[in-house]
């Protein structure tokens, strides 16, 4: 259960990054398309730009389905702290998803949007390392207990 | 698992984490498997009946959506509603294609044609004339249709795919048949899989021309968006009508995109009708833009000057596509800056009606949201109506002859161009504020994010239809509802054999 926290800690991190990569590929796909002489309103083929796709599968798939797992999964690790962490990046990923409904109401909060990944990415990296590092401890308390 | 301490004693903290787990994941689990839909069903079946506050809301959900229940009449299919037998004054073969489309200047897109064209065959009829069309599907895999966009016509003609038919296969046909009882200007577009047919090019535009009328100085302009690519007529870039110095001319634009398009006319101009309804009392119009929703259409009237120049007509806010009316080599001053939009509220004289809205018989709230969830088992950010996602959504339900007001909010952050097939509706105010010009009698209505419409129309036109919003994606996202008539069943049904998805 410890290594599949880990696990599913680094695959909600390596999300993020790929939530940043394909944003950025989305928008510099556009970019090439409007100086093409392309236009960009609402008839615009999203599911043509292969930078959104990986966005939209990865922002309501991948991670947040990653984070509920995450979240179950450290029930039955029997770290403490475990299920605190996970809790926290559940609820970062929840946040980020209502950040994206607030931004379609008022596009500035789209940066918060932006943002708040980071904390994301920060809080995956920090419960993945932890849990490694609080079982080691732990084993080696262990240890010395049965000697 | 690991770790010798923890086979001692089965912790409360795994009691907590299965209970956890259940919490978490059982309604999710839940909600994804209620969002299931079956292989095949029936728009009957679908949500929830919304009586409007009249006759008929008995609270009895299973069996009153067009069943032969005691005190309504005996169920009529839709299939019995069709235009009149008779030999038809204008009959036209529609042959639809599955190809790439070559645009004005040579660029090849892959889409759909009709007779080898995109946009298809202008037609153009007068008004009272029965138009026969025969639609034969030579090569659309998924099937195709004609749904006749503004046409308030009998429902069996509505070309609408698992509600008022099957959808054409492969070497299939389908006959329409209607008498064009309103002047106007109106498109015809596929309503299977219309999301993507229409975007590729399956659709065509229908003129109905008034007794005594015709091409006088007529010019029309379907707006369409071809990967990428605006177009006016399938021409990007800019586009030329001749018209003589002096010469009045009707504009008919229409907007087969699935966004706004403001059109912006380099002269002084009058809106004579708006979704082929005439506006009353006209007053003309300098530096103000026209929004056209996505499907809506605008006839604009305007006069080319007397000194050989030529009026420019941008369509789209960028600049990018116009169209050019005036002599062959008139010079074309780019259009200037405008104000803002035209107001439709207040544009125009009043005038009757011809019924009281403040007798409605009905009244239906039509609420747009948008909330994460699940359509048939795939997590999304969805439209909702009335805070429910598809299939949960209202069907409403009406009695031939009832006043209906409907209220359209819009609360989603994007706009819908909504589009009530088989009827028009008048517009009565928006966000509180009375409509004070001209009656705007609309079938497809732009509401913005944070709007809301009062509309009002006359039930007069029994059959099943569809409610929904014209940008098409959005429908294809669960934004459709329809409009029922009491005692009417359709046979047809989405999915099946015929493979019917009529978004």
């Amino acid at each position: 259960m410890r290594s599949t926290y880990r696990v599913l800690a680094f695959v909600i991190a390596m999300g993020v990054a790929i939530q940043a990569a394909s944003v950025a590929l989305a928008f510099f796909t556009i970019l090439d398309e409007v100086d093409g002489g392309g236009v960009f309103t609402a008839d615009y083929d999203y599911e043509s730009n292969l930078g959104i796709m990986i966005h939209r599968v990865g922002g309501l798939g991948l991670v947040p389905l990653s984070a509920l797992a995450l979240l179950i999964v450290a029930f039955f690790t029997r770290v403490p702290g475990a299920v605190k962490w996970a809790a926290a990046v559940f609820g970062l990923v929840v946040l980020q998803i209502a950040l994206v409904f607030a931004a379609f109401a008022n596009a500035s909060v789209g940066a918060l949007h932006g943002m708040n990944a980071l904390a994301v990415l920060l809080t995956a990296i920090w419960a993945g390392r932890r849990i490694t590092h609080v079982s080691e401890q732990d084993e080696r308390a262990r240890d010395v207990a049965a000697a | 698992m690991s770790g010798r301490g923890t086979l001692r004693r089965p912790s409360r903290v795994v009691a907590l984490g299965i209970a956890a787990s259940l919490a978490l994941t059982v309604p999710v689990g839940v909600l994804w498997a209620r969002s299931l839909l079956p292989d095949t069903y029936s728009v009957m079946e679908m949500g929830y009946p919304d009586w409007g506050g009249g006759p008929g809301g008995s609270g009895h959900q299973a069996h009153v959506l067009g069943e032969d229940t005691p005190g309504s009449p005996a169920a009529t299919s839709v299939t019995e509603l069709t235009g009149p037998a008779g030999r038809p004054d204008v009959a036209v073969t529609l042959v639809a294609r599955q190809e790439p489309v070559t645009l004005v200047g040579g660029r090849t897109v892959a889409g759909y044609t009709i007779n080898h064209t995109s946009p298809g065959p202008l037609l153009r009829i007068g008004q009272g004339d029965l138009l026969e069309v025969t639609l034969v599907n030579e090569s659309v895999a998924d099937g195709t249709t004609l749904h006749w966009h503004g046409v308030d016509l009998p429902n069996a003609e509505d070309g609408v795919a698992g509600v008022t038919q099957d959808a054409v296969p492969v070497g299939g046909r389908h006959v329409y048949r209607f008498v064009a009882e309103d002047p106007g200007t109106y498109w015809y577009h596929s309503h299977q899989v219309s999301h993507a047919q229409v975007r590729g090019g399956l659709f065509g535009l229908l003129v109905v021309d008034p007794p005594g009328r015709r091409d006088d100085g007529d010019v029309v302009a379907a707006v369409h968006t071809y990967d990428g690519q605006r177009t006016v007529g399938g021409a990007p870039g800019e586009s030329r009508a001749l018209a003589e110095p002096g010469a009045t001319v009707r504009l008919r634009v229409v907007n087969t995109d699935n966004a706004p398009l403001d059109v912006t006319v380099g002269t002084s101009f009058r809106v004579l009708a708006v979704d082929a309804r005439d506006v009353v009392g006209p007053e003309d119009v300098e530096g103000r833009a026209v929004r056209l929703a996505g499907g809506g259409r605008a006839d604009l009237g305007f006069v080319v000057p007397a000194d050989g120049s030529a009026v420019r007509i941008q369509l789209g806010q960028d600049g990018l596509t116009s169209l050019v009316v005036g002599p062959d080599d008139g010079a074309a001053p780019e259009v200037g800056r405008v104000e803002g939009l035209l107001d439709l509220l207040s544009y125009g004289s009043p005038a009757p009606l011809g019924f009281d809205p403040e007798a409605a018989d009905r009244r239906f709230d039509y609420s747009i949201g948008r909330r994460p969830g699940f359509i048939d088992g795939i997590p999304g950010l969805y439209w909702s109506i009335n805070g429910q996602l598809f299939p949960d959504v209202p069907m409403f339900m009406v009695a031939e002859g009832d006043v209906v007001r409907m209220t359209l909010e819009n609360h989603s952050g994007e706009v819908h161009p909504m589009h009530l097939h088989g009827h028009h509706a008048v517009v009565l105010s928006r966000n509180g504020e009375p409509a004070s010009g001209s009656p705007w009698w609309v079938d497809t209505l732009d509401v913005a994010s944070g709007d809301s419409y009062e509309i009002a129309f006359v039930a007069d036109n029994p059959g099943i239809w569809m409610d929904h919003c014209h940008n098409l994606p959005h429908a294809a996202e669960g934004l459709v509802a329809h409009l029922a008539y009491v005692g009417v069943s359709t046979p047809y049904r989405i999915g099946g054999p015929a493979g019917n998805e009529p978004e």
